[in-house]
């Protein structure tokens, strides 16, 4: 009876925390999923339900599969970039140097900054006209003009934005690695890049998961950054999952169908940290 | 900072912070609940004006007219996304919160669709539009009932440099091949400066621009209520839009860019010789301060060989709420905001300029403002964006298939047909 009630009561402790989850959680995503069932759009008068038609559409719009691969090469090109200098930086800064706070707080500044706020900024860097990009290159490239550069000057906006969230991770990781092994290492002989490859990056492995999973669901659902710089121009070019959804909600007034294209983006993060959990697993093991 | 001096800070920051609360409680209450028994009407509308006592000045003068009713002003962000969003959640939710609302031109016609908006018709009655431009008159009209009054209307207009078209001997471009010869020759003999600049980034102002090529070559979107999109016309019209950065080069590549802003201080720092923006432009150009002061020309959009001129409608209507809790006292003030005295003088305070004719011909304001005798003949010819409740996803096609005819991805043919088709798309889908 009493150990019935010790067991129970760890329940307890966790329902204030629940409901509040449930409330702020649970409850939209499940309105969002029954709205993307529905035909609902303020022109339509009352909501009617509708089956999987937002989606057999969206199966059939190609300006959402042009957003998907927007949002699939936005993704793994700037996570793949923040996590190569994230690790770099991160392993330069471990060792004990002078002025290392010093560069903290350099490194650290982009990251602290509003994303609507550098996104003005760059969008006024990569101006074609004024811009102080083409000024030092001393060239003329329409960097947020034309769709061959637009979506890489967005994604070059973001590593920039977001490296620094990398670096602090890894470092984190960095410092809990025991010094001993890199000792007895030492005492073997083993050269800089098997202590790397042997020792640092697979004692790492859990951490550089955690950044991974972070930066990619941030990465997909990205909106603020390109919506300042280009708006989804030039001709779709820039246009992310996000952004599409967007425009239909809130521009177009299609909650169902705008729904259905929420939907789609959560699925696609959802199976990107299934995957990273799977991958995490292996790698603990 | 010293532990003191920060406590010392934050309290002077929190009793700052008190006195803005109760000063804006107070003025809440000064502002708030008016004498028992009187009829309020909100007003809401965007931030369109500066010094907001010039409107007061004339809501007073309503509510001296009508005894026992108060207009209680509500204003919204400038930004005509955020109004859009706010009117439809609020429309859609029948909340009474607001009486008279200030909407886009583009508006009216998928609020009225949904249901949204009192009819007006009773308020303009069909001898009365006359005295009104037809741009916003078509605009305001939906299935043959009117659901707004037109307020201000706002158009494209062509600057162009007096003082370099005198220099190198041109005349003012009648017809675009002019505007592109006359900015090629220039351009040849005046480096540094650019032919012409417009809106071209992929948002509502494209859609603008690109529509006043493809109606001045006599083209249009929809005819008798079809799609008529792709035609050789429009093919035409909107191969020389990318031609002027193609072949002729008169406009840069980075237009693809360039919103209103933008292209106004390219032209207002003296860099290009012509520009396409509508009329707000006029007023920074006349500041002494400006660069281009004194050099500015502005007239008509040009045409092609054996079209008419035409202008993008914009600006401002009022439509009374459906949900409306004074239905009656909401539309008297609508009548009396749009009545020719009321624009007359809000274009004397504003420099706004009237949906209504008369005001154009009123000694006084025109000689206040010149420049409105100019815009009486662009206004007369000035077109609205196409009439549909599905404004908003019609125009996010337009965008995306202009834009890539512009950044020179797509023909103008394929980009037409395309845009054709998912036009078609969008209006069987939603009849």
């Amino acid at each position: 009876m009493k150990l019935e009630r010790e067991l129970d009561r760890p329940l307890w402790y966790l329902l204030p925390g629940g409901v509040l989850l449930a409330a702020v959680t649970l409850f939209p995503l499940a309105h969002v999923l029954w709205a993307s069932l529905e035909r609902r759009s303020v022109l339509h008068g009352p909501p009617r339900f509708v089956g999987l038609e937002n989606y057999l559409r969206l199966a059939a719009d190609e300006r959402f599969w042009n957003a998907l691969g927007n949002t699939v090469y936005f993704a793994a090109v700037s996570v793949a970039l923040e996590l190569l200098l994230g690790l770099a930086i991160a392993l330069m800064l471990a060792r004990a140097w002078r002025g290392r706070a010093l560069f903290y707080g350099v490194i650290l500044l982009p990251w602290a900054v509003p994303t609507a706020v550098s996104a003005r900024m760059w969008e006024w860097m990569y101006d074609a006209e004024i811009g102080v990009l083409n000024y030092l290159a001393g060239a003329h490239v329409n960097w947020l003009g034309s769709p061959a550069w637009a979506l890489n000057a967005a994604i070059a906006m973001d590593v920039w934005k977001s490296t620094p969230f990398v670096v602090l991770l890894l470092l984190a990781g960095l410092q809990g690695i025991p010094q001993d092994v890199y000792r007895a290492a030492a005492v073997d002989g083993a050269s800089g890049w098997s202590v790397l490859a042997r020792i640092t990056l697979p004692l790492l492995a859990p951490v550089i998961m955690v950044a991974l999973v972070f930066r990619t669901i941030d990465a997909f659902r990205v909106f603020d950054a390109i919506y300042v710089l280009t708006g989804g121009g030039p001709a779709d070019s820039t246009e992310t999952l996000s952004i599409y959804a967007y425009k239909a909600l809130f521009q177009g007034l299609e909650f169902g169908y705008g729904s259905a294209l929420a939907v789609s983006v959560f699925a696609c993060v959802g199976l990107a940290a299934l995957l990273y959990a799977r991958l995490m697993r292996e790698a603990l093991r | 900072m010293s532990p003191p001096r920060l406590a010392r800070c934050v309290s002077g920051c929190a009793r700052a912070l008190l006195l803005a609360w109760v000063a804006a409680l107070l003025a809440a209450c000064n502002a708030g609940p008016p004498a028992p028994g009187a009829t309020v009407i909100v007003f809401k509308h965007g931030k369109l004006f500066g010094d907001p006592a010039p409107l007061r000045a004339l809501l007073d003068e309503f509510e001296r007219h009508h005894p026992g009713t108060v207009v209680r002003e509500e204003t919204l962000p400038a930004a005509s996304d955020e109004q859009h969003q706010f009117y439809a959640i609020n429309l859609q939710a029948k909340s009474p919160a607001f009486d008279v609302l200030a909407v886009d031109v583009i508006w009216v016609a998928e609020f009225a669709h949904a249901g949204w908006l009192r009819e007006l018709t009773p308020q303009l009655p069909p001898h009365e539009r006359a005295a009104f431009f037809p741009g916003p008159i078509e605009a305001v009209t939906y299935r043959g009932r009117v659901y707004a009054v037109p307020w201000f209307v706002d158009a494209g207009l062509l600057y162009y440099r007096r003082d370099l078209l005198e220099k190198h001997g041109f005349a003012v471009p009648r017809t675009w091949e002019e505007l592109a010869r006359t900015a090629q020759a220039v351009m040849a003999r005046e480096p540094g400066i650019v032919g012409f600049v417009w809106q071209g980034k992929q948002y509502e102002g494209l859609v603008c621009n690109a529509l006043e090529y493809v109606w001045s070559n006599g083209g249009e979107v929809m005819s008798g209520g079809r799609i008529a999109l792709d035609s050789p016309r429009n093919r035409q019209a909107l191969a020389f839009m990318a031609d002027l950065v193609h072949r002729y080069g008169v406009t840069p590549a980075s237009v693809t860019t360039a919103t209103e802003e933008p292209s106004r201080h390219v032209f207002g720092q003296g860099r290009a010789l012509f520009l396409r923006n509508w009329p707000y432009a006029w007023r920074l150009f006349q500041d002494p301060r400006s660069q281009v002061h004194g050099k500015v020309g502005v007239t008509m959009l040009p045409r092609f060989e054996g079209g008419v001129p035409a202008a993008t409608l914009g600006g401002w209507q009022l439509a009374v709420n459906r949900s409306s809790r004074h239905p009656e006292a909401a539309a008297e003030l609508v009548r009396y905001l749009t009545s020719a005295p009321a624009q007359r003088q809000l274009a004397l305070a504003y420099g706004f300029q009237p949906a209504r004719i008369a005001p154009y011909r009123d000694p006084e304001l025109l000689a206040a403002q010149p420049f409105l005798a100019t815009l009486e003949r662009v206004f007369a010819e000035a077109r609205p964006r196409p009439v549909t409740p599905y404004y908003v996803r019609v125009s996010q096609v337009l965008q995306s298939e202009f834009s890539a005819i512009v950044a020179g991805l797509k023909t103008p043919g394929a980009a037409l047909a395309a845009a054709e088709r998912k036009l078609r798309e969008i209006l069987a889908d939603e009849t």
